[in-house]
């Protein structure tokens, strides 16, 4: 009887998709500081939905035009699709959210069911049926298998969104925190607002492919609240919602693979733990 | 020269007017109050000369600027979220980020004009205090910090004593009137008639949505019987020691008050 290789000895196989794991929930926790102080935690799940309208829009065209959706050319590629409707996302939600007539959650509660409600609709197309499991993978991710060109998107990702929040980090903070100061002080809040939703709508497309839609929602929110609990300065609190994700990212991985566990959910569990000291603290007046 | 001129600008919510059009113009220097019952539309009139609301009509100019002067504002205190970490040294550094430009980090020289600027507002010891820890009138110090921070030629205020006792409030009035001194033309929002008028040389009284906006020198202003008229409940205007007292009468211990003569006050 020949026995199943420990977790070390397998390296090989868990090297890759642990990298994207642990880059997509770095980048997801770095960019969800800013989701949670300003309070619009469901906005990620309703930009997550309209990716996924976009790769199923994506593999529907691509059924139409007779192509291959595993090797569509660039035009018909799902990430372009997702990028696209997910940056749609972020410029509706980037600008006044809010109406005296409809709260601005209630127009992100719209944005999400909507999306979800069009992502059913062309899953279940006769023209994408045969494609569905394919669509699901893109959708929500595997967390296990990930192609060498999904490694280097995900670094690139990661580039670009670190470089824009590393270089206009000043501006993101100040129009979180006080937009009407920083308009009044002649910034223009609306551009800096729609660059700042827009690296989340790139961090939300290209982390769902890699490790599914519930660990991303997740590892914006829970890290980043979970940090909040902790840390008095602003540079701790990215500091440490980074090293909570990658903590959750990197155990949970571990776990799943030790214990058999599904890969998302082993993730979102381990990224939680440091929550549960921080609120008993928090319940101890100690925050 | 003029700071900001408004030329009949009508102000007002998706193009429905709120106030019938006002016109008036800002000196540098100069301290000028805008008052009114709650909900008349003063903070909506600064909102729209600070360009953060578009005018229903009319003009704002700013004149011998190539864009607009340097604003400074201090919001209500609640408006500003304190569910941040952030220092109160951090909070008044923002008032330099227009100043430092896009993408560029501060520079040491920002920090030790944001910690004059503390200083000036006898705050400098909350430099490094968490803002979320502080009372309402430290809050409300930080606030204006910042705002002096980004070297303002136009500062408003809105109703920045609210919540402070009677020395916190004329320390704090005492401190933004000698910001005029520095040329910094002075915009104040308050509902406390009786404090802002000590200050100011002029007087925007907003009466309330769709009525007339009332601009000029205090005692043209500040009337028994325009007061009586706007606020629906007699009120009596004293000049005593040349500070403008206000008396409003209750229906229920009127004993306990001058009698109001119209035709007495200023």
């Amino acid at each position: 009887m020949t026995e199943t290789p420990g977790f070390f000895e397998s390296w090989f196989l868990w090297r890759d998709p642990l990298a994207v794991a642990v880059i997509a929930a770095s980048l997801c926790a770095l960019v969800g500081v800013y989701i949670v102080l300003k309070r619009i935690v469901f906005v990620s799940a309703a930009m997550s939905q309209m990716s996924g309208v976009g790769v199923a829009l994506a593999f529907y065209l691509a059924s139409i035009a007779g192509v291959d959706p595993h090797h569509a050319p660039l035009y018909l590629h799902p990430l372009w699709y997702a990028l696209g409707f997910a940056s749609l996302g972020a410029a509706l939600f980037s600008f006044n959210l809010g109406h005296r007539r409809l709260a601005g959650e209630t127009v992100v509660g719209l944005g999400y069911l909507t999306a979800a409600a069009w992502v059913i609709m062309v899953l279940n197309s006769p023209r994408v049926q045969q494609e569905a499991h394919e669509v699901n993978d893109l959708l929500y991710g595997s967390a296990v298998a990930v192609p060498p060109e999904q490694i280097k998107i995900m670094v690139a990702t990661a580039l670009i969104v670190g470089i824009l929040h590393s270089v206009f980090s000043k501006e993101f903070l100040f129009i979180s925190f006080d937009p009407e100061m920083a308009r009044t002080l002649g910034l223009r809040t609306r551009l800096y607002n729609l660059l700042l939703f827009l690296t989340f709508a790139l961090t939300i497309s290209v982390s769902t492919r890699a490790i599914g839609a519930l660990p991303v929602f997740a590892f914006m929110v829970i890290p980043p609240a979970a940090a909040l609990l902790w840390a008095r300065r602003m540079w701790t609190v990215f500091a440490l919602s980074v090293t909570f994700a990658i903590f959750g990212a990197a155990f949970g991985y571990y776990a799943s693979f030790q214990w058999n566990f599904h890969t998302g959910a082993s993730m979102v569990i381990a990224a939680s733990l440091p929550l549960f000291p921080g609120l008993l603290r928090l319940r101890m007046g100690r925050s | 020269m003029n700071l900001v001129e408004l030329d009949r600008v009508v102000v007002g919510y998706q193009r429905q007017p709120l106030l019938p059009p006002v016109t008036f113009a800002l000196k540098p220097g100069t301290f000028f109050g805008i008052v009114g019952p709650n909900g008349s539309g003063k903070t909506t009139l600064v909102r729209t000369m600070l360009g953060l609301l578009k005018p229903v009509s009319g003009a704002i100019r700013y004149p011998g600027h190539k864009n607009r002067p340097r604003f400074g504002y201090v919001p209500q205190k609640e408006q500003v979220d304190s569910s941040f970490p952030l220092s109160a040294l951090e909070i008044v550094l923002m008032g330099r980020f227009a100043l430092i430009g896009p993408g560029r980090r501060p520079k040491a020289s920002d920090f030790d004009a944001s910690r004059r600027a503390l200083d000036v507002v006898g705050a400098l010891d909350l430099a490094d205090r968490a803002y979320h820890a502080l009372s309402g009138g430290q809050r409300q110090r930080v606030l204006v910090a910042r705002a002096l921070a980004g070297e303002p030629e136009v500062l408003v205020l809105d109703e920045p004593t609210t919540g402070m006792d009677l020395p916190s409030e004329r320390a704090m009035l005492d401190l933004v009137a000698s910001f005029t001194r520095e040329k910094i033309a002075v915009v104040m929002i308050s509902h406390q008639l009786g404090a802002v008028s000590d200050y100011a040389q002029e007087l925007a009284l907003v009466a309330g949505v769709g009525r007339p906006v009332e601009i000029g020198a205090r005692d043209q202003i500040l009337t028994s019987a325009r007061l009586t008229q706007i606020y629906g409940s007699p009120i009596a205007v004293r000049s005593v020691s040349g500070h403008a007292v206000i008396f409003v009468e209750h229906p229920c211990d009127s004993g306990l008050h001058a009698k109001i003569d119209p035709e007495e006050s200023p």
